[in-house]
C-alpha cells in the first residue's frame, strides 16, 4: 500500500513535468501523421514514372469497361489531389488473361498468383458486379489495385454528379490472392518501434527521478528517511515503467491510426482486418520491454550525479540498443539457444515471433524469465548505487564498489544480493545444463544411435556419467554462486545458510516426512497431469523407462551420492539457506516460503533446452514442505534430511524395482496410487510434520 | 535523547587518509539545543550523516531513544528529523503533497500526517501556499516548508545542518523562532554551524570541533573557564592557531 502511494507520488511528479508531456504526446501527435503523409506521397508517386501496372481481365466486355474508366477524363483525380501526388498519373497496361501467347487461357486469379499481372478484374451477373484481385503482401500489386479503385471512385463520383440517377454504379469487391504471410512487415517493424519508444519514454523520468533528486537537493532528505532504498527505488521503477508504457502506447496508437487512416495497415499486417489480436500481443510485449529498459536505465541514472552525466551515460545505451532492435529485421534469426537468454535480443526476437505467430513456448518462457532476472539485477544495482553517492561528496563510489567487500560483517545477505544471485543463476544454469546436454548427446552419438538403440551397458555408462556431471553442475552453480555472494557481502556463513544445530526430534520428524512426502509429490504430479499442467510425452515416458532400467544396474551408492546427497545439501543450502534468509529480511515467513518454493519449482523446470513443466507442481509442493520445516526449525539441516530421504527413497525404489514388484507396486507415472498407499504415506508425512512442529521451535534469526 | 559514542570516520583518497571525525562523543538531552561548531571541514556534516545513517562509521555509534544506528538504522532514522540549508523541494508537487509524501516515508498514517501538516502550517505560517506548486515558492517560503518537513513525523531529536546559510535577516529570525519552538516542545536539538555569533545566541551547550576532534565542550560558562576567552570567535581563532 505504501509502495503504491510512493509510486503514485513519483508518477504525479514526473507526469506534471512539461518535458514528460512533450515526449509522451508531441512525438506521436506530430511525427506519425507527417511520416504517413510522406509515405503516402511516396507510394502514390514512386512507381508512376516507371513500368506501367499490368491490369488483367478475362473477357472483352470487362476490358472495355476498364478501358472506359481509365481513358475517361472523369476518372482523373481533381488537380489539387494530383498535384499533391506529384502531378503524375500511374499508367496501366491492359491484358486479356484468356488470350495469352502460349494459347493457354487462365483466370485472372491464377495470373495474379503467377505474378503475370498486378491487378485482376473479374465480373459476374447482370447487372454486373466486379471482383478486384491483388496479391496479398505484394506492395506493387496492392498499389496497383488501390490506384485503380481510386480512379474508379472518381469516375463513379463524377457520373453521379452528372445527375444520372438511372445509372446504377456497378458494385465491386476486393479479393486478395496468395497465402497469408507468415511474417507480416508488422512483426519486423514493431520490435524496433518498441525498443525506440520504450527507451524514449523511460529516459526522461529515469533521469528525473534519480539524478534529478540530487539536482533538486531532495536526495539527502529522501535518504535520511526510514525507507529501505530498494523500496524507494521500486516506487520510482513503477513510475518509469508506467510512463514508458504510456509513451509507447501513445506512439503505437498514433502509428496504427495514421496507417489505418492512410489505408496502409493491410501492407503491414498482411490482411484487411484491423489486427486486434496483434494489438493485444503488442501491449503484453510492451510490459516486458518497458520493464526491462526502465530497470536498465534506472541502474545507469542512479549512478549519475547530474542530469548531464546521466544523459552522457544513456546515449551509448540507446545506440547499443538499436543493434538488437535491428536484428528483428534480419530474416532467419530464431529465438533459441543462447539467443533466448541474451539480454534485449531475446525480447526483440520474442516480439517478432509472437507477432508472426511462430513462438516456441520453451524459448519464450526462457526469454521472459531471463529478462525478469536482468531487470531484477539492474534494479538491485540501482538500489546499491542510488543515493549512496549523493550524500557522500567525498567518497568516490564507482562500479568497482559493487565488488568491494563491506567492512562490517552482516548476519544475512541483502535481498539485493539475493536478486543478483538469482539473475546470475538463470543464465549460468541455462548455459551449463545446455552444455551438459550437448556433451551427453554428443557422447550418445559417438556410441551410435539414440538412447533406445544403445546396448544396456553403454546406456548405463552414459547414465552414470550424466549423473556425476549433473551433480558437479549443481555444486558449481547452486553451491558456488551463492557462496561467492556470501563472501563478497561479508555475510556470516552460519546465519546466511541457517546452519544452526537443530534438535534431534526435528531431524527425526523431517526424516519421517521424507518417508511419506513422495506420495504427495506423486499425486500432485498425476493431478497436475490430469489438469493439463505439464504431463509427459510418449518419448519422455520411454526415456524414463530406459533410465529406470539403467538405475537398476548403477551401484546404489552412486545413485544416492549424485541424486540424493548432492541435491539435498546444495539445494537446501541455496533455497532454504541463502535465499530464505535473504528474503526473510523483507518478507513475511509465509511469503518467503511461497517465493522460495516457487523459485525451487522454477529451477526444476528449467533443465537444458527443454522445459520440464511437469516437474513444477510436485517440486513446488515439496518446496512448501521444506520451507515450513526450515522456518519452523530455524535450520537448514532437518530439510536436508527430509530432502535426502525423499530423493533416496525414489532412487532405491527405482533400483530395487524388480524386487518390489511382489508387493504389487505399480510405478506408472500417470496413474493414481492405490488409496491405502496414499492413506499410509500421507499419515506418515503428517505425523512427521507434527513432530517437526512440536519439536520445540528454534527462533529464526531475524536481522534487519 | 541522543548519545554519540566514539564516532570515527576516515575517508581515503588515492594518496592519503583523512580522518574526518575522530573518536567523537557527546550527549544531547530533551529540550536542549546543542551547537556542534567548527570551521568548514571540521567534520560537522560527516558527524550528522553518520547519525542519520547516510554514512557508515568506521567505529562508534549513535543512539537515539535507546535505539542504536548499528543494530536498527531504520529505527534510528524514524526518530530523527533533519533539516539542511541545501534542502530542495519537488517543484511539480504542491507543498501539501510533498509534506504528506514525507509523512508517508516516515510511516505516519495519512490522516495523522494531514492533521500535522495543517497544525505545522499554521505554526510556521505556510498555510496560504499549502496547495501551491513547490516550484513557485520564494527562497524564504521554501525554507519554511523544509522546516515543516523535518517535523512532519514529530521526531524526538532534530538535526539542523547550517540552517541559516544563505538566508536574509528575516530568514535567520525564522530559524531562531523555530529552534526556540523545538526547545519548548522538548526536542533534543543539534545545530551544526560555523556562524559562531548565531550559535552563541541559540545554543545551551557547545561542542567545538576542529579537524574531526572535539576540542572543548560544555556550556558557555564552561568554555569561558577552559579557554579564558569571552567569545566563541576568539576561542576558535586560538584553536586554529594551536593546530596550525
Amino acid at each position: 500500500m505504501r509502495l503504491w502511494r510512493l509510486s503514485h507520488k513519483e508518477l504525479k511528479e514526473t507526469s506534471r513535468d512539461r518535458r514528460t508531456i512533450i515526449t509522451l504526446l508531441m512525438m506521436p501527435l506530430l511525427v506519425y501523421p507527417l511520416l504517413s503523409m510522406a509515405m503516402n506521397r511516396y507510394l502514390l508517386t514512386s512507381d508512376a514514372e516507371a513500368v506501367p501496372y499490368k491490369i488483367g481481365v478475362e473477357n472483352e466486355a470487362d476490358g472495355r469497361w476498364v478501358q472506359e474508366i481509365l481513358q475517361s477524363p472523369d476518372s482523373t483525380p481533381p488537380e489539387e489531389v494530383l498535384k499533391s501526388a506529384g502531378g503524375q498519373m500511374a499508367e496501366f497496361e491492359l491484358f486479356n488473361t484468356s488470350d495469352t501467347l502460349d494459347g493457354k487461357p487462365t483466370t485472372v486469379s491464377d495470373s495474379i498468383s503467377r505474378g503475370t499481372i498486378d491487378v485482376g478484374i473479374e465480373s459476374e451477373g447482370d447487372p454486373k458486379s466486379y471482383r478486384l484481385y491483388a496479391f496479398r503482401g505484394d506492395l506493387r500489386s496492392q498499389n496497383a489495385r488501390r490506384i485503380f479503385v481510386e480512379r474508379l471512385q472518381w469516375y463513379q463520383l463524377s457520373q453521379l454528379e452528372k445527375a444520372a440517377p438511372q445509372v446504377v454504379a456497378p458494385e465491386f469487391e476486393i479479393v486478395d490472392e496468395g497465402e497469408e504471410q507468415n511474417e507480416p512487415i508488422l512483426a519486423t517493424i514493431v520490435p524496433l518501434v518498441l525498443v525506440l519508444m520504450t527507451i524514449t519514454g523511460a529516459v526522461y523520468p529515469a533521469i528525473d527521478l534519480t539524478a534529478g533528486e540530487r539536482e533538486r537537493g531532495t536526495m539527502e532528505a529522501l535518504m535520511a528517511s526510514p525507507v529501505p532504498r530498494f523500496q524507494v527505488l521500486l516506487a520510482k521503477y513503477f513510475a518509469v515503467v508506467v510512463i514508458a508504457m504510456l509513451t509507447a502506447i501513445a506512439n503505437l496508437a498514433a502509428m496504427f491510426t495514421t496507417l489505418w487512416l492512410g489505408g496502409l495497415l493491410p501492407l503491414l499486417t498482411g490482411s484487411d482486418v484491423f489486427p486486434w489480436l496483434q494489438v493485444l500481443q503488442i501491449l503484453g510485449l510492451l510490459v516486458l520491454f518497458s520493464g526491462f529498459f526502465s530497470a536498465v536505465l534506472l541502474s545507469l541514472t542512479s549512478f549519475a550525479r547530474s542530469f548531464k552525466e546521466a544523459q552522457a551515460y544513456l546515449i551509448p545505451v540507446m545506440l547499443l540498443s538499436l543493434a538488437p532492435g535491428m536484428l528483428s529485421l534480419l530474416p532467419g534469426v530464431k529465438l533459441s539457444g543462447p539467443l533466448a537468454v541474451a539480454p534485449l535480443i531475446n525480447i526483440v526476437m520474442l516480439a517478432r515471433e509472437v507477432l508472426s505467430g511462430t513462438v516456441v513456448p520453451a524459448a519464450a518462457t526462457m526469454a521472459v524469465i531471463s529478462t525478469i532476472g536482468y531487470a531484477a539485477a539492474a534494479l538491485s544495482i540501482a538500489a546499491h548505487l542510488f543515493g549512496s553517492d549523493a550524500v557522500t561528496r567525498t567518497s568516490d563510489q564507482s562500479f568497482a564498489s559493487l565488488l568491494k567487500r563491506p567492512k562490517r560483517w552482516t548476519a544475512v545477505p541483502t535481498p539485493q544480493t539475493a536478486a543478483m544471485v538469482l539473475a546470475l543463476l538463470v543464465p549460468i544454469y541455462f548455459v551449463c545444463s545446455n552444455v551438459l546436454m550437448k556433451y551427453l548427446s554428443g557422447m550418445r552419438s559417438i556410441m551410435l544411435g539414440s538412447l533406445d538403440d544403445l546396448p544396456l551397458d553403454s546406456a548405463v555408462a552414459l547414465q552414470s556419467r550424466s549423473m556425476w556431471l549433473s551433480a558437479t553442475t549443481l555444486i558449481l552453480v547452486f553451491g558456488l554462486i551463492p557462496l561467492l555472494a556470501t563472501w563478497l557481502g561479508r555475510s556470516r556463513l552460519l546465519s546466511t545458510y541457517r546452519l544452526h544445530r537443530p534438535g534431534v526430534l526435528a531431524i527425526v520428524g523431517a526424516t519421517i516426512v521424507g518417508l511419506g512426502a513422495w506420495a504427495v509429490a506423486h499425486e500432485a504430479f498425476v493431478i497436475a497431469d490430469a489438469l493439463g499442467i505439464g504431463g509427459l510425452s510418449e518419448k519422455r515416458i520411454a526415456d524414463t523407462r530406459k533410465m529406470l532400467e539403467a538405475w537398476q544396474i548403477i551401484p546404489p551408492w552412486v545413485l544416492l551420492l549424485t541424486l540424493a546427497v548432492t541435491p539435498a545439501v546444495i539445494e537446501e543450502l541455496c533455497f532454504r539457506g541463502f535465499l530464505f534468509s535473504a528474503v526473510l529480511r523483507v518478507m513475511s515467513p509465509l511469503r518467503t516460503i511461497l517465493l522460495t518454493s516457487f523459485l525451487f519449482g522454477l529451477f526444476h523446470v528449467l533443465t537444458g533446452n527443454a522445459l520440464l513443466i511437469e516437474r513444477f507442481v510436485p517440486t513446488f509442493l515439496l518446496g512448501l514442505i521444506l520451507g515450513v520445516i526450515a522456518y519452523r526449525t530455524g535450520s537448514v539441516i532437518p530439510g536436508m534430511a527430509m530432502h535426502f530421504v525423499h530423493n533416496g527413497l525414489l532412487e532405491m525404489v527405482g533400483h530395487y524395482y524388480k524386487q518390489l514388484e511382489f508387493i504389487g507396486a505399480d510405478f506408472d507415472n500417470q496413474t493414481h496410487l492405490p488409496p491405502h498407499w496414499i492413506a499410509i504415506a500421507t499419515t506418515i508425512a503428517v505425523a512427521g510434520m507434527a513432530i517437526v512442529w512440536f519439536a520445540g521451535r528454534r527462533r529464526t534469526l531475524l536481522v534487519p | 535523547m541522543l548519545t554519540v559514542q566514539s564516532l570515527t570516520k576516515t575517508f581515503s583518497t588515492d594518496d592519503a587518509e583523512v580522518r574526518a571525525v575522530d573518536d567523537l562523543s557527546f550527549q544531547v538531552q530533551p529540550g536542549e539545543v546543542y551547537g556542534l561548531l567548527g570551521p568548514n571541514g571540521a567534520g560537522k556534516t560527516t558527524t550528522l550523516r553518520m547519525v542519520l545513517g547516510l554514512l557508515e562509521p568506521d567505529a562508534g555509534f549513535a543512539e537515539v531513544d535507546g535505539v542504536r544506528t548499528e543494530s536498527d538504522p531504520i529505527g534510528v532514522k524514524s526518530r530523527l528529523g533533519f533539516v539542511s540549508a541545501s534542502d530542495g523541494v519537488y517543484p511539480w508537487l504542491s507543498v501539501r503533497e510533498m509534506l504528506l509524501y514525507f509523512g508517508d516515508l516516515y510511516g505516519v498514517a495519512p490522516s495523522v500526517a494531514a492533521q500535522r501538516c495543517e497544525d505545522l502550517a499554521t505554526l510556521m505560517g505556510i498555510e496560504p501556499f499549502l496547495d501551491r506548486r513547490a516550484g513557485t515558492l520564494s527562497t524564504g517560503q521554501r525554507q519554511r516548508v523544509t522546516l515543516v518537513r523535518g517535523l512532519i513525523h514529530d521526531p524526538p531529536v532534530m538535526l539542523l545542518d547550517e540552517p541559516t546559510r544563505g538566508l536574509d535577516v528575516v530568514g535567520v529570525q525564522t530559524i531562531f523562532d523555530y529552534i526556540k519552538h523545538l526547545r519548548d516542545v522538548g526536542k533534543a536539538v543539534i545545530v551544526c554551524t560555523h556562524r559562531l555569533d548565531e550559535a552563541q545566541r541559540l545554543c545551551d551547550r557547545f561542542g567545538l570541533l576542529h579537524r574531526g576532534k572535539l576540542q572543548h565542550a560544555g556550556t558557555m560558562t564552561d568554555l569561558k573557564e577552559a579557554t579564558g576567552r569571552e567569545h566563541l570567535v576568539e576561542m576558535f581563532v586560538d584553536l586554529m592557531k594551536e593546530n596550525a
